[in-house]
């Protein structure tokens, strides 16, 4: 690039001169500042380094030949069976349900101005008993039976789980159907399941693996159908009813019992519900420990979720 | 140093001689001055060469010279919080997975796992070399920028990219040969490998030599296998009774067998687990069965216009999430609805202890909020695939569209039709999917093809 012969203008003294290295020094300034600035990542939060010392003792630990495992204290074990009973009551107002949001085959999900209404929370008014709360036994030692083989049911119809919640067996075939005359996908989350099912048909489903807290079935089509399942390997697990109450036969007697408590609207982690009962022993994570003798039938009673513990 | 000044001096003169036949002003508001030229470090020259030494010394007090920090594993953070772990628990699990996996530069594997440990060394490391023809550190050349060096699909050019590159730690892998619940082949991740995937940033690496894909192939296996384990262990806290007082066993029993074991079996099995596809009828009668497909994709056993859209076009459902971003944006509803409730409760009426559990809530908030803004990319959502213009990212084959109808897209809303919809049917749906780039008003036209934005 030949320069062009250009004539001085005039008035170029000691000012431009200045102004020049000013520039050139902003110039460098604002560089160095851009290049350095997003080159700092302090936007990330850093987890604890590893301690290397206790890995490589624990490699050591994990390859030697025998891998001798730390002999666990054996669990108590009874005998016989007993049966848990209880009834779960809200102390709070339950406030209307919303209506759910439904956009999409409305010929049939909104079918003669029919409305379909969030479930989250459902008290009955007369009781005042809380629906849909679950309850399993965590980590027990024995079953009474082995899985047995009749499919459940779990069905939709006009846009919705019939079941807001579902349990079921490790093992146990689950039919889900789709009573609707649209077709539907059911996707089980945590699961990998996520299956199309025409309208009248119906697919099987086997839970390979126990849950550790309820997970979630929704239809991609339909984004405000929802639900929850929860599967569990002994089976001892139930939802309470419309009225609250729950029972949970054919239990571990003469041994130490651990159960998990949860609601969809729950304030505890999770939905985790714990509630002021020490007799129980409740904890934090929203579980408590009961010892049944062998043929007893506990009845737990009337157990009060506050207002607080739901989420309003 | 006259001839640097001069060309200095030279340059500054064409820059100011261009910029003035351009019409641009110069910053002084005239012509620079010419006096300065000739002049042992004259004044303008002298101005740039500080300017240069200010940016250089900058540099190197900012970014440093010397040697860099080893590369690191990252813990995965957001489960973290989710799980509310506490700081020496996240150790314990860092601890864990240094002591079963080693680390960036060295990497190991239980045995439980089948990984060649060879393989692994020859993608893992820094870019190196000591053998002339052989360069070593593979990942880090070609995948750690996208993917991250943990593989968390979070490496620095992620943010950029619409979809983001994969995470590989929840052990899920989309474009696959295998049933929905199940893992990839090796070869299925060969073939990505190879192939790329059309219409996503990931590009084909078709160039590199068949033991690089195989050692990556190995490697990336092995970040997946890690970050499964990393779950598992986080969530095992969960699990814990009081009696383990928050730390988890560290024994073989547990670890290996309960938490590397079915994580492993499951690769393993997958090699075994190829979906069985009946071949489509050899002299079927091609408009026909488009025609019939054209039907079962508007139809409601198959119900593809849900989320394709009436014109294929990918618009019938475009605000669902794949799974990766949905943990985001179910962990930022969390946060959220945390919040309001903690701003809802009233410190008035609180004793000690609740106002101790209180602040504890609100500080964990805080730290999940910090974390979904620093750890995690913001959750986009994913629109289902434009079937007008011919791009598939698993791969092109009838082969590789019946993949994905049988077993729908893991980790994607996409659902399967697998026992559903019978083989026959899916092979019509497969053909009528590959006439619709081509399809003009309904028929297959021989004139070039109206865009499909275009049509009423």
């Amino acid at each position: 690039m030949m320069t062009t012969s250009l004539s001085t203008g005039s008035g170029c003294r000691s000012g431009s001169e200045s102004q020049a290295v000013g520039f050139c020094l902003t110039l460098a300034i604002c560089l160095a500042v851009g290049i350095a600035v997003p080159g700092c990542d302090s936007g990330s939060v850093a987890g604890p380094a590893p301690d290397f010392e206790a890995a490589l003792v624990l490699r050591e630990k994990l390859t030697s030949a025998t891998g001798a495992t730390e002999a666990g204290e054996e669990k108590p074990q009874g005998t016989g069976w007993a049966t848990l009973k209880g009834r779960f009551i809200f102390s709070g107002t339950p406030g209307d349900a919303k209506p759910l949001v439904v956009d999409k085959d409305t010929e049939v999900c909104s079918k003669d101005g029919m409305k379909l209404f969030d479930r989250s929370l459902m008290v009955d008014a007369s009781t005042q008993g809380l629906a849909n709360v679950v309850l399993f036994l965590r980590n027990s030692s024995r079953v009474k039976e082995p899985v047995s083989t009749d499919a459940l049911v779990f069905d939709q119809k006009n846009c919705e789980f019939l079941a807001p919640v579902f349990a079921a067996r490790v093992g146990q075939p689950i039919d889900v159907k789709n009573s609707d005359p649209i077709g539907h996908n059911t996707n089980i989350s945590g699961t990998s399941f996520n299956q199309l099912i025409p309208a009248g048909e119906s697919t099987v489903f086997t839970a390979g693996r126990e849950t550790g807290l309820p997970v979630t079935v929704t239809c991609n089509i339909h984004p405000w159908m929802k639900a929850y399942a929860v599967f569990r390997e002994d089976g001892y697990v139930a939802v309470s009813a419309s009225d609250g109450s729950f029972t949970i036969p054919d239990l571990p007697a003469g041994e130490p019992l651990e159960f998990q408590v949860w609601h969809e609207r729950s304030t505890g982690r999770s939905g985790a519900i714990s509630l002021d009962q020490p007799e129980l022993k409740w904890n934090a994570k929203g579980r408590f420990k009961i010892q049944l003798e062998e043929n007893e039938v506990r009845d737990l009673g009337t157990l009060e979720v506050p207002a607080d513990a739901i989420r309003g | 140093m006259k001839i640097l000044v001069r060309t200095l001096d030279m340059e500054y003169e064409t820059v100011s001689a261009f910029a003035a036949q351009a019409g641009f002003k110069t910053p002084s508001g005239g012509l620079i001055c010419r006096e300065t030229r000739g002049q042992l470090l004259s004044g303008s020259a002298s101005v740039w060469m500080l300017g240069v030494v200010a940016v250089v010394l900058l540099l190197l007090t900012t970014t440093g010279c010397g040697k860099t920090a080893a590369a690191s594993y990252r813990l995965n953070m957001v489960e973290s919080a989710k799980q509310r772990l506490k700081p020496e628990q996240e150790q314990q699990v860092a601890t864990i997975l240094a002591a079963l996996f080693g680390t960036p530069d060295e990497p190991i594997a239980p045995s439980e796992c089948g990984l060649d440990v060879a393989k692994l060394h020859l993608a893992a490391g820094p870019v190196r070399s000591d053998i002339v023809g052989r360069k070593n550190g593979l990942y880090r050349e070609h995948c750690a920028h996208c993917h991250g060096v943990t593989g968390d699909g979070m490496g620095p050019t992620a943010a950029f990219l619409n979809p983001y590159p994969r995470d590989y730690r929840p052990g899920v892998f989309k474009f696959k040969s295998t049933e929905r619940a199940d893992k990839p082949t090796h070869a299925d991740l060969v073939m990505v490998l190879r192939n790329g995937l059309a219409g996503s940033s990931m590009p084909s690496f078709a160039l590199l030599s068949d033991a690089k894909i195989e050692a990556l192939s190995e490697y990336v296996k092995y970040l997946s296998i890690r970050g499964e384990v990393e779950l598992a262990l986080m969530r095992a806290f969960f699990e814990l009774d009081d009696e383990d007082q928050g730390r988890l066993p560290e024994d073989r029993e547990f670890l290996i067998e309960e938490i590397v074991l079915p994580v492993a079996e499951a690769w393993q099995a997958a090699e075994d687990a190829l979906i069985d596809v009946p071949e489509m009828e050899a002299d079927i009668d091609m408009a026909a069965s488009i025609a019939k497909g054209k039907e079962l994709f508007y139809g409601n056993k198959a119900n593809c216009v849900k989320c394709h859209g009436v014109t294929g076009l990918g618009d019938g459902q475009v605000n669902d999430y794949d799974d990766w971003n949905k943990v985001v944006l179910q962990a930022q509803k969390t946060v959220q609805g945390g919040i309001e409730q903690a701003g809802e409760a009233s410190t008035w009426d609180m004793d000690a202890d609740e106002a101790v559990e209180h602040r504890a809530e609100l500080a964990w908030l805080d730290r999940f909020q910090k974390v979904l803004e620093g750890n995690a990319l913001p959750p986009r959502t994913i629109r289902p695939r434009n079937l007008r213009q011919g791009i598939y990212r698993g791969g092109m084959r009838p082969l590789d569209l019946y993949y994905r109808i049988h077993a729908g897209i893991n980790g994607a809303p996409m659902p399967a039709a697998k026992g559903t919809v019978p083989p026959e049917d899916i092979w019509h749906i497969v053909n009528y999917i590959r006439s619709l780039p081509y399809d003009f008003n309904g028929t297959l036209g021989v004139d070039k093809p109206m865009v499909a934005r275009d049509r009423l």
